[in-house]
C-alpha cells in the first residue's frame, strides 16, 4: 500500500468525524434558517412574502458554520493523527500527504452535501417556507457550481489554516502558534487595508469575474498556507 | 557474548548527542544493537531512555552523531520507518478514536499484522474495543500499546514502560505472550523498564542509560554471575568478607546481606558451608542498586571486551 494511504485511512478511520459532522453542521445551519424564518413568519406571515424572503439572500450562514468544526478538527489531526502516525512507523511526508488528501476528501464531501442542500432548497421552495441557506449572494445565487466551488475552497481552507496552527505547535511550541495567530492577524488586516485603499480597482475586478474571483483568492490562500503547513510538518517532532 | 549489529544489519549509534535547549540529554552515546534479540533499556528516570528511542524511531531529531539502522538512516526513510513501532508511554491519540477502529487500521501500517493475535490479547487484557482510547485507564493504555507492538510484528518493536498501570495478572500475561510471540517470530525489541528483575527473564542484554550515556551494555548472564550474595550472621559474614572486593552491605537485625563482586568458587562454597552462610546469585536490580551505575561499568564492560 502507498505509504501516504495509511495516513488517510488513519484519518478516515472516524468517518462519522470527518465526514458526518461537516454535514450535520450544514444541515444544522438549515434548520436554524428555517427557525429563524418561523420566528418571523409570526409577525409577517408565512410563507414568507417575497421582499423579506429576499432579504434572506444575504443569509451568510453557509459561510460561517463551518470554519470553527474545521479549524478545530484540522488542528487535531495534525497533533494526534501525527504522533498516531509516527508511532506506527510513518514518515512526516507521508503523514502529511495522507492527512492532505483527507482534507480534500472532506471538503470534496462537504462541498457535494452543500450542492444537494441547494438543490433540496430549489426542490421545496426554501425549505417550504421560502427561506434560503444556500440560495444566498455569498455561494453564488443558488448556481451549483459556484456553491460546490465556494464550500470546497471554505473547507479546505479551514482545515489547512487549523493544520498550520497544529504543525507549527508541534515543530515551534506554543509561542510559535501565538505568534502566527497574530502575523496570521497583522496580514488579514493589511489585505483588508490595501482593499480599502483600492476599493475602486477591487470592486471593478469583483464585478468582472464574481464570485470566481473569490474562489480563485481562496484556492491560492488555500496553497499557501498548505505549503506552509506541510514546511512545519517537516520539522514538527512528537 | 555480546551480539553487535553489522554494518548492514541492526542499529549502530555513534556519537549521538540530543539536547532541548540548554538541557543535553543524551551525549555522544554509543550503542550497537544486533538484531533478532530482546533488550532492556534501564536507567535512572530523566536518564534519556525515551529520548534515546524516539531519536532513533526518528520521533524527534538528534543535535548530532550518526544512527543507522539497517545500514540506512532512518530520518524520514519510509523503508526503514515502516519497520519501526514505538508507542509512547503518554502516546497521544485522536479524541475520537475507539480502540477496536484503531486496530481496524493497523494492518494497513503492517503488512505482517497478526490479527488473531490481535484479538487474543485484546480478550485478555480486557480491552474495551468501543471505549475511545484516550478514556483507557493507564493500565488499559500499557495493555492497548502492547496488542499493537506485539501484534504489528514490526522488525524493530519499542516498548516504552509497557507494564505501568498493569496488575501483576496483566503483567505476567505480557511476559508470557512476549516470549511466545518472539520465540515464533524473533525481531528486535527494545524495552525500557524500572522493574528490572521483573522483565530480567526476558531481557539478553541489559542497557544501562545514565546521564545520556550507556554505561552498561552486557548479557543479562553475565552481569549475573559477576557478583553473589553472601548472608549470615553479620561477624560470620564480614569475616567471610574479608580481603574480598563488596560493594554492598545490608543489615536486618543480626543479619547481614554483602554483595560481591566475582564469581563462586568451590572453595568459597566449602567456606560458607563452615561458615553457616548462605551464597545466593545476586539479583540484576539489587546488583545495579548496589553497584551504582558508574561502579557497574568498570565491574562488567571490562569482562566483556
Amino acid at each position: 500500500m502507498n505509504p501516504s494511504r495509511r495516513s488517510l485511512r488513519l484519518y478516515l478511520s472516524n468517518k462519522a468525524y470527518v465526514v458526518g459532522v461537516p454535514i450535520i453542521t450544514l444541515a444544522a445551519m438549515v434548520l436554524v434558517s428555517v427557525l429563524i424564518a418561523l420566528v418571523m413568519g409570526i409577525v409577517v406571515g408565512l410563507p414568507l412574502p417575497h421582499d423579506v424572503e429576499e432579504g434572506f439572500r444575504n443569509n451568510v450562514g453557509s459561510l460561517t458554520a463551518l470554519p470553527g468544526f474545521l479549524v478545530s478538527m484540522g488542528a487535531l489531526v495534525v497533533n494526534r493523527n501525527f504522533s498516531m502516525a509516527l508511532a506506527f512507523g510513518s514518515t512526516r511526508r507521508n503523514f502529511w500527504v495522507g492527512t492532505a488528501l483527507g482534507f480534500g476528501l472532506t471538503s470534496l464531501v462537504t462541498a457535494l452535501a452543500a450542492v444537494v442542500l441547494l438543490a433540496l432548497e430549489f426542490l421545496t421552495h426554501g425549505w417550504f417556507v421560502h427561506t434560503h441557506a444556500f440560495d444566498v449572494t455569498a455561494m453564488g445565487n443558488g448556481n451549483y457550481l459556484k456553491t460546490f466551488a465556494m464550500t470546497f475552497m471554505l473547507s479546505a481552507l479551514s482545515l489547512f489554516l487549523g493544520a498550520l496552527f497544529g504543525t507549527v505547535y508541534r515543530a515551534f511550541g506554543a509561542s510559535a502558534t501565538t505568534v502566527t495567530a497574530f502575523a496570521m492577524g497583522v496580514v488579514i488586516v493589511g489585505l483588508i487595508a490595501v482593499g480599502v485603499w483600492q476599493r475602486v480597482r477591487v470592486v471593478a475586478f469583483l464585478a468582472d469575474w464574481g464570485l470566481w474571483a473569490v474562489v480563485a483568492i481562496l484556492a491560492a490562500v488555500v496553497a499557501v498556507v498548505a505549503a506552509a503547513s506541510y514546511s512545519a510538518n517537516r520539522l514538527a517532532t512528537f | 557474548m555480546t551480539p553487535t549489529a553489522t554494518e548492514a544489519s541492526g542499529i549502530r549509534i555513534q556519537q549521538l548527542r540530543k539536547s532541548y535547549g540548554s538541557l543535553e540529554v543524551l551525549s555522544g552515546l554509543d550503542l550497537s544493537l544486533a538484531p533478532g534479540h530482546i533488550y532492556g533499556l534501564v536507567g535512572p528516570n530523566g536518564a534519556g531512555k525515551t529520548t534515546l528511542m524516539s531519536t532513533i524511531c526518528n520521533h524527534t531529531f538528534p543535535s548530532g552523531g550518526t544512527i543507522l539502522v539497517d545500514g540506512e538512516d532512518p530520518a524520514e526513510n519510509a523503508r526503514v520507518l515502516e519497520r519501526m513501532c514505538f508507542i509512547h508511554e503518554d502516546q497521544p491519540y485522536n479524541d475520537v478514536f475507539s480502540v477496536g477502529s484503531i486496530l481496524h487500521v493497523m494492518p494497513t501500517f503492517y503488512p505482517e499484522w497478526d490479527e488473531a493475535l490481535a484479538r487474543r490479547l485484546v480478550t485478555r487484557f480486557q480491552l474495551p474495543l468501543e471505549r475511545r482510547a484516550r478514556k483507557l485507564s493507564r493500565g488499559q493504555k500499557s495493555a492497548f500499546a502492547i496488542v499493537i507492538s506485539l501484534a504489528s510484528r514490526a522488525s524493530y518493536t519499542f516498548l516504552d514502560e509497557p507494564y505501568l498501570g498493569l496488575d501483576p495478572t496483566a503483567r505476567e500475561i505480557f511476559y508470557e505472550e512476549l516470549l511466545t510471540d518472539f520465540g515464533a517470530h524473533p525481531r528486535t525489541i527494545v524495552m525500557s523498564t524500572h522493574l528490572i528483575d521483573e522483565a530480567a527473564d526476558l531481557m539478553e542484554q541489559v542497557i544501562v542509560l545514565h546521564e545520556g550515556q550507556i554505561v552498561l551494555q552486557a548479557d543479562v548472564d553475565d552481569a549475573r554471575s559477576s557478583a553473589y550474595v553472601a548472608r549470615g550472621l553479620a561477624d560470620d559474614v564480614r569475616a567471610f568478607a574479608q580481603g574480598r572486593d563488596v560493594i554492598a552491605e545490608r543489615t536486618l537485625g543480626r543479619i547481614l546481606s554483602a554483595t560481591i563482586r566475582g564469581q563462586v568458587t568451590a572453595a568459597d562454597e566449602h567456606k560458607a558451608i563452615a561458615s553457616r552462610i548462605s551464597l545466593e546469585p545476586v539479583s540484576l536490580q539489587d546488583l545495579i542498586a548496589a553497584l551504582g551505575i558508574h561502579t557497574l561499568t568498570s565491574a562488567l564492560t571490562t569482562e566483556n571486551r
